[in-house]
């Protein structure tokens, strides 16, 4: 009985290695943010799971088990939280897509998508302002902002209408 | 049997701190930080068992707590310009 | 093992230091600075200072990226490029680092029986612990019941630093904020 819980735990820590390996991995080598982040959640689930699963086989029914199921829901509720905030600031800060075709998804993915430094200001255009402050936004700034609130809304339409009259790609 | 997990979750450390150096913008960062967190949990636990005094997993718990705070609190930065922003009003995109 | 752990850790934690050293978004460094405490705990946890591990994860990677992302609201993203050669500062870290590894040849060796540390009052809590208090971890039996009031007071002053800290971030309107409004409208006028 403990050759075959032995093994199991073999199995389920060697290859819960393998999925974080793997997960730094991608993380490293995926051409931006969003493939980054797919990349990562990897370890979150997989590699995180199959590591605890294996470390509850050996620790057996004790409190220790009761501890790593603990992480382990901690780490399933977390995780996707703090992966949906980090695509969604991201989306808000400005950090386009990477896409192999860019003139298929119109014109909500730019061809730069690397933004090294995002400033003060460009994060701020997109923030409501505060009440209490009379909502105001100074004029250069609204103008600023204008077009990167309306780019997502008026993406869909120029797709859909641009797709019969769309212009060869340059790829072929 | 965790030597060799504990091996799989240095290299991963190590990749992951690769992209924190390089990553070009905050998020690759942050991206790489988040998941540092979690493999820094994921070796607090294996190195309690290789040790054989598997008693110290609390840390682990408040680790994946603290991690998750450091992480929205930088993101709430970005989305909202301010730390105290009460999360009400949700700005249209 | 565990050494070879700690000399994979270390030598992150050097990378980082370099890292944050060359690195002038101040994003960034704060990351990298959340990356190091994390670090810096998985250390200390494998060389079992648990209490101090804990400390250093709550400290170094949950308030102090919260409240210097606070302080960057306040300042700019980007680090100014330094006025004066760095020579004359690296000169004073260089000597210092080397003061300091000096003085390390003059420790004991680590665990070395007939150390101050180990004939003076140590060896009394090790033996009394158990008898007095009933909790197995000695260090816990000092900082909570034989110095209990000791840790009381220091609770107490770290909650009262804390609801301090949310009183103040929990304002409506920031001072940077009315102070940015005060400047866009004196600049108009």
């Amino acid at each position: 009985m403990q050759m075959v819980i032995d093994i199991l735990s073999w199995v389920l820590l060697v290859a819960g290695g393998v999925f974080m390996v793997i997960s730094a991995f991608g993380v490293n080598r995926m051409p931006d943010v969003y493939a980054r982040l797919h990349a990562a959640s990897v370890a979150d689930t997989l590699g995180a799971g199959l590591l605890i699963a294996g470390m509850m086989l050996q620790a057996g029914p004790t409190l220790v088990t009761a501890k790593l199921v603990m992480i382990l829901a901690i780490l399933f509720f977390s995780s996707p939280v703090a992966g949906h905030a980090l695509a969604r600031a991201a989306l808000v800060a400005g950090v386009r897509p990477h896409v192999d075709h860019p003139e298929e998804s119109g014109e909500a993915c730019g061809p730069e998508f690397n933004v090294e430094a995002i400033p003060h200001e460009t994060v701020r255009e997109d923030v409501k302002l505060i009440p209490s402050l009379g909502g105001r936004r100074p004029a250069s700034r609204k103008a600023a902002a204008e077009p990167k609130t309306a780019k997502p809304k008026t993406s869909k339409p120029t797709r859909t209408a641009a797709k019969p009259a769309r212009k060869p790609a340059k790829k072929g | 049997m965790f030597v060799a997990a504990t091996l799989a979750i240095l290299v991963s450390l190590v990749l992951l701190v690769v992209r924190a150096l390089k990553g070009p913008t905050v998020f690759d960062r942050l991206v790489a930080a988040n998941s540092i967190g979690t493999a820094a949990i994921l070796l607090l636990a294996v190195v309690g068992f290789l040790t054989g005094r598997p008693e110290f997993l609390d840390i682990g718990i408040t680790y994946a707590l603290l991690n998750l705070i450091g992480t929205l609190a930088v993101l709430k930065y970005f989305r909202f310009g301010d730390l105290a922003h009460s999360g009400g009003e949700e700005p249209e995109d | 093992m565990e050494t070879f752990i700690n000399m994979v850790l270390l030598t992150l934690l050097a990378v980082i230091t370099i890292g944050v050293v060359r690195l002038r978004n101040l994003f960034a460094v704060i990351i990298l600075g959340g990356i190091y405490s994390f670090l810096m705990a998985s250390v200390l946890i494998v060389l079992d200072a648990v209490d101090v591990a804990m400390t250093e994860a709550s400290v170094g990677a949950g308030i102090s990226t919260v409240l210097m992302l606070t302080v960057l609201y306040m300042t700019r993203v980007e680090e100014a490029k330094p006025v004066h050669s760095p020579m004359l500062p690296l000169f004073v870290a260089g000597v210092t680092g080397a003061v300091l590894v000096y003085g390390t040849w003059g420790l004991p060796a680590f665990g070395l029986a007939d150390t101050p540390l180990n004939n003076h009052v140590g060896m009394t809590y090790m033996d009394l612990s158990i008898p007095d208090t009933g909790i197995p971890n000695v260090v816990t039996s000092v900082l909570a019941s034989y110095r209990g009031f000791d840790t009381l007071g220091e609770t107490t002053v770290v909650f009262t630093a804390g609801i301090g800290v949310l009183l103040l971030l929990r304002r409506g309107v920031s001072v940077a904020r009315l102070r940015r409004k005060q400047q866009e409208e004196e600049s108009k006028s």
